[in-house]
């Protein structure tokens, strides 16, 4: 049973900053709502308000200017995964989406809400996380851009204020060729939740890794970047060999905890299978 | 009355050919699914209908001490809370032994065990005064474990003196002296968890007071049950409550047992309040307090000579039954007779225990005891096959059951034992042996697996437990038929097959044919369980449609200036055989029919004859014949990540007569897909009673991306002499030896051996890494 709340539908964007400013504290943000529903109805959430996005024809879009991909936060999944802009620049985003939920799912459910979410297994995290992407949060006082690693500070929480919302995604494009992977571990082969989801990136030159990098869903408080690990790989030579010596470090970057999904140990033995597997993906690509 | 039908059955079996029998007709009611015009339980709408919602235990054992529904009264919209003391009739619905109440009566059992209904105008309404409801516990002590619960001063009943609500036995022979002539000998213990039925549609039904009776439509397997129990909880006559079923989105079992639980319920709000009463279960209540699959440990002991013929097995089953009895002494029975496997076991000496604990009670679910039992005796198999160095199918064979066989009840095999020929015809579609032989030899991180397992599965009630047939059937004026079963159709197509069987023996158009099923307005079938809806439920159709046809048959005999044996009738015209030119319009025959005094209704009563079983000898007769499968399983197994893609599956069927192929591959590939489940992802976590994950965000089912390809079927048309046509049933049957099927592929693809379902990603491979070293 869904609890009982005011539910407000901004005609324009200025008009949700007045609302957020003037019940920030005790509403919800409604994108499509897959998230945001299902804890109503569990009780986890009880806001006062719900403030409907979801008719906010500006926050969607995708679009290519100046080097940067810039997504609107209402985009939906569905969108993101068809778009050719995103297959062509920044599959591995693309790659993400696809295995995301169900088709229905993905036809309500937005980047921004997936984000906002905060979810340790939100799985659009990891490649927005290697890909470095910004996320630009609006409120009334204004807009600042925050790079996507200081984004989430916990289960279910970021640094958004109260009275601030996710308007834009931004993605560099990068101007060295880069290989990516995205690869996820569930409970079975469609419509899961991540166990453990990895998404890789790699630039190669003089076959050296001059850049890698790591991030893994679902086996820390949030998503997270395996910066220990990436460093060891810079510098190295870009072999098969080199990525099985030394995906074992990846354990230090995370901090599974147990529940009825999978126990810490296997998290912790699949960060290294999958972090290997989507190096050994994104380097196949690049060479 | 069997010669009765022995005598139309065997006039049938001499046919030369089938018109529709044997076919994949489409379905009767494919086009009102199609088009959304089926009507599921909430899909109906009674003008003042009241919405009932659970108030269900917050605790898995304790005394309830109080419950204040002044609170929940109080907010408008609510119009009553019910609790046991509101039954007017007695509060009694366990199955096999009477220790259920329909709400709980002092004590509460399990944690989601019903307390109390709510109805209100609304669902929203009622789910918020259910919140309100205040129920006042004492915690008692509470046991979980089964094995814990044998020997524990914890009761779950105390008037019971013991946590053991059953036990069953199988004494044949000598088994020391068995294991004295084995050459080898595997001995290990199985487990297997719970299993959720995870019917699309939940538990359900909406109760309507009608003058001088009550009339309750539900998610239901057998009408007739849910008008016993619902009559008997609200202290009715029978003739006083009229049950008809829905259409129904998913069964499996689950609502042959919370049918009449939700039936009695809708109908004592609408009883008490005199207004309509709607009561579906969410997701929730359906995870936390409808029965499951029974948890099983299994001690297996198994011995055979260098030849490979088994010698004997000895075996303890503890099925872990909740807090109720409800079906378990049934499937603890049927898991007991089944425990050999479809083999010969010279001796044998089996011990079943049904334990009562703490935790949502078990209840009947597609295989009924068997996939459990057959798990372990299939993997013991394949264990033993290994140590003799034989190879699965070769080892099966030796022992198989044919025609003459002796079960390990002692129970002679006398005839329709087609299993032989259908694990060497399986083996020989899959490429089994070759594949086995070079996938086990296998290297690297993907690696193929070849398995096979065997089940058999007991038709009808087991032992004497009255077992019968039974339908009406009336042809109108203008040749159009109506056939009333209680047979119910659940998903699974057995309207359309009985349709066939009428069709058949009438020789007219499906389309005149209208099947009336599910409902008290029809004599009671039995239940839609055990694989019988097609099978035993289609003998009385079958039977009361012979008997119209030789009606029939000698007006047309006359008219057409022949014998009656003579008379052909197809495609709704009389012939007289090899005069093709000179026929009959049926309708016109009807006609005739009703002019000339002929009785144009009759109903097909059949009583299957069974003999007796000594349960203090453990040897006799346990049912009247077996469906038997064999199912290849052909995995690739990740050996890093401990996942498991099933990618071809093999069903092998000696189920009798096929009546309607189509329908029949619907059920191998519904049971494939249900038993993967069971093998590799399904599981419930419990804590102290309670659920962790009573949702399906985390209870994992089966996905399309999941499910194998399922092969071509191989049927060995073993036909039963007692069933329509020869059919046994099917509907559990590819259940049955997945699992087994797919940790033996697992096993010769890795040479690790899962012996406790589910065979989760995360078990396997720690279990490889184990077997690394
Ligand atoms: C069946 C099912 C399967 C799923 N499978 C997956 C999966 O495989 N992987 C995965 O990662 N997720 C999965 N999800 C979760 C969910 O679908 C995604 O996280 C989705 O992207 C959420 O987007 P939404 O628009 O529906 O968010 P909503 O539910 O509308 O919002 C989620 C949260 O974000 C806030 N919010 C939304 N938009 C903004 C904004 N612009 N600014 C500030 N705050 C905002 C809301 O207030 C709310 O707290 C699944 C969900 C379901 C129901």
């Amino acid at each position: 049973m869904l609890p009982r709340f005011k539910y407000l539908r901004p005609k324009s964007f200025e008009e949700a900053l007045e609302l957020l400013d003037k019940y920030g504290e005790q509403a919800k943000l409604l994108a499509g709502g897959t998230d945001l529903i299902v804890k109503m109805k569990d009780d986890v959430v009880k806001p006062k308000y719900v403030i409907d996005l979801s008719r906010l024809e500006e926050l969607k879009f995708i679009s290519k200017e100046d080097g940067v991909i810039k997504i609107g936060a209402l985009t939906t999944l569905r969108e993101i995964e068809t778009s050719p802009i995103i297959r062509e620049n920044v599959h591995v985003l693309s790659d993400a989406v696809e295995k995301m939920a169900s088709w229905q799912i993905r036809n309500l459910g937005t980047i921004g809400g997936n984000l906002c979410n905060a979810s340790p297994a939100a799985d659009t995290a990891p490649p927005l996380l290697v890909l470095e992407a910004e996320l630009k949060l609006t409120s009334s006082e204004g807009e600042r851009t925050v790079p996507i690693d200081q984004f989430f500070t916990g289960p279910g929480e970021t640094i958004l204020k109260n009275n601030e919302l996710l308007t834009e995604i931004q993605i560099p494009i990068m101007s060295n060729h880069a290989g990516t992977a995205f690869l996820k571990l569930g409970r079975r082969f469609a419509h899961t939740l991540s166990i453990v989801s990895v998404a890789t990136l790699v630039v190669v030159e003089d076959d050296v890794f001059k850049d890698v990098r790591i991030a893994l869903g679902s086996v820390a408080p949030t998503p997270v970047r395996a910066k220990k690990t990436e460093d060891r790989f810079r510098g190295l030579s870009a072999t098969k060999d080199v990525v099985e010596k030394n995906c074992v470090w990846v354990v230090e970057d995370v901090s599974p905890i147990s529940d009825v999904r999978a126990s810490a140990e296997y998290r912790k033995e699949m960060s290294i299978v999958l972090t290997k597997r989507a190096l050994i993906e994104a380097l196949d690509e690049v060479r | 009355m069997s010669e009765e039908f022995l005598r139309l059955f065997e006039k049938w079996k001499k046919a030369k050919g089938f018109l529709v029998v044997g076919r994949g007709v489409r379905r009767v009611d494919a086009l009102e699914k199609v088009l959304g015009e089926a009507r599921y339980v909430e899909d109906y709408f009674f003008d003042g209908m009241l919405y009932v919602r659970l108030v269900k235990s917050t605790i898995p054992h304790g005394r309830i001490k109080k419950i204040d529904v002044s609170g929940a009264l109080r907010l408008p919209g609510v119009v009553g809370v019910f609790t046991a003391k509101d039954i007017p009739g007695i509060n009694q619905v366990g199955y096999a032994l009477p220790d259920q109440p329909l709400l709980a009566e002092g004590k509460v059992r399990f944690h989601g065990e019903v307390v109390a209904l709510v109805a209100a105008e609304g669902p929203d309404v009622a789910e918020e005064a259910a919140r309100l409801v205040k129920v006042e516990y004492e915690p008692l002590p509470a046991v979980f474990d089964p094995l814990e619960a044998m020997n524990s001063k914890v009761l779950v009943h105390e008037e019971k003196g013991s946590n053991i609500a059953e036990t069953t036995k199988v004494r044949k022979g000598d088994v020391e002296k068995g294991f004295e002539q084995a050459d080898v000998i595997v001995e290990n213990t199985y487990r297997t968890g719970h299993q959720d039925h995870v019917y699309l549609e939940t538990e359900g039904a909406v109760a309507v007071p009608e003058p001088g009776r009550i009339t309750v439509i539900g998610s239901i397997q057998y009408p007739h049950l849910c008008q016993t129990i619902t009559s008997r909880v609200l202290g009715l006559d029978m003739a006083q409550v009229r049950i008809v079923q829905a259409s129904v989105g998913g069964a499996f079992g689950g609502k042959d047992d919370m049918g009449p639980l939700v039936t009695a319920k809708a109908a004592l709000v609408a009883y008490k309040t005199g207004r309509p009463a709607m009561l579906v279960y969410t997701r929730e209540d359906s995870f936390t307090s409808h029965c499951k699959r029974d948890p099983s440990i299994i001690e297996y002991k198994s011995g055979a000579t260098s030849d490979g013929k088994l010698t004997a097995i000895q075996v303890k089953i503890i099925l872990d039954s909740g807090a109720y009895a409800n079906r378990g002494p049934f499937v603890l029975w049927r898991a007991t007779m089944h425990a050999s496997g479809p083999y010969e076991v010279p001796n044998a000496k089996v011990d079943g225990f049904l334990v009562y604990t703490n935790k949502v009670f078990e209840g009947s679910f597609r295989g009924f005891g068997n996939p459990q039992i057959q798990f372990a005796a299939e993997s013991q198999m394949d264990e033993l096959a290994e140590k003799l160095g034989l190879d699965p199918v070769e080892i099966r064979l030796r022992n198989i059951l044919k025609p003459g066989s002796l079960t390990i009840t002692s129970q002679k095999l006398d005839h329709s034992v087609g299993i032989g020929e259908a694990v060497k015809k399986l083996a020989e579609v899959s490429d089994f042996k070759r594949k086995w032989a070079e996938y086990r030899k296998d290297g690297g991180v993907k690696r193929r697996g070849i398995g096979i397992a065997c089940g058999w599965h007991g038709i009808s009630t087991s032992r004497g437990v009255p077992d019968w047939s039974n339908a009406y059937i009336n042809i109108y004026k203008d040749g159009s038929v109506v056939c009333g079963t209680g047979i119910c159709e659940i998903g699974q197509g057995t309207h359309t097959a009985h349709a066939q069987i009428v069709s058949e023996v009438l020789g007219i158009p499906i389309e005149h044919i209208k099947i009336v099923g599910g409902t008290t307005d029809a004599p009671d079938t039995g239940a839609t369980h055990a694989s019988r809806g097609s099978s035993i439920g289609g003998i009385g159709i079958f039977v009361a449609a012979a008997k119209l046809r030789e009606r029939v048959e000698k007006v047309a005999a006359k008219l057409l200036g022949c014998t009656p044996e003579e008379v052909e009738i197809r495609d709704g015209k009389a012939y007289c055989r090899g005069v093709p030119d000179k026929y009959i319009e049926w309708r016109d025959l009807v006609k005739k029919c009703y002019e000339t005094g002929v009785e144009m209704s009759a109903t097909g009563y059949f009583f299957l004859p069974k003999g007796t079983f000594d349960q203090e000898r453990g040897q006799g007769f346990a049912y009247p014949a077996y469906s038997y499968v064999a199912n290849v399983a052909e995995v690739e197994v990740d050996m890093e990540t401990g996942q498991v893609k099933v990618l071809r599956v093999w069903p092998a069927l000696a189920a009798g007569k096929i009546l309607n192929p189509t329908l029949v591959e619907g059920q191998l590939e519904g049971a494939i897909a249900q038993g993967l489940g069971y093998a590799l992802m399904e599981e419930l976590v419990f804590k102290d009673g309670v659920i962790l994950n009573a949702n399906l965000t985390d209870y994992v089912i089966p996905t399309v991306e999941d499910v194998p390809e399922v092969m071509k079927p191989v049927y060995v048309e073993d036909l039963y002499q007692y069933g329509p046509f020869g059919a046994k049933g099917v509907g559990e049957m590819a259940l049955i030896p997945t699992p087994a099927a797919i940790i033996n592929a697992i096993y010769n693809a890795t040479g690790v051996r899962i012996r406790e379902l589910p065979a989760t990603p995360e078990k396997l491979y720690f279990a490889l890494k184990k077997a690394r070293g």
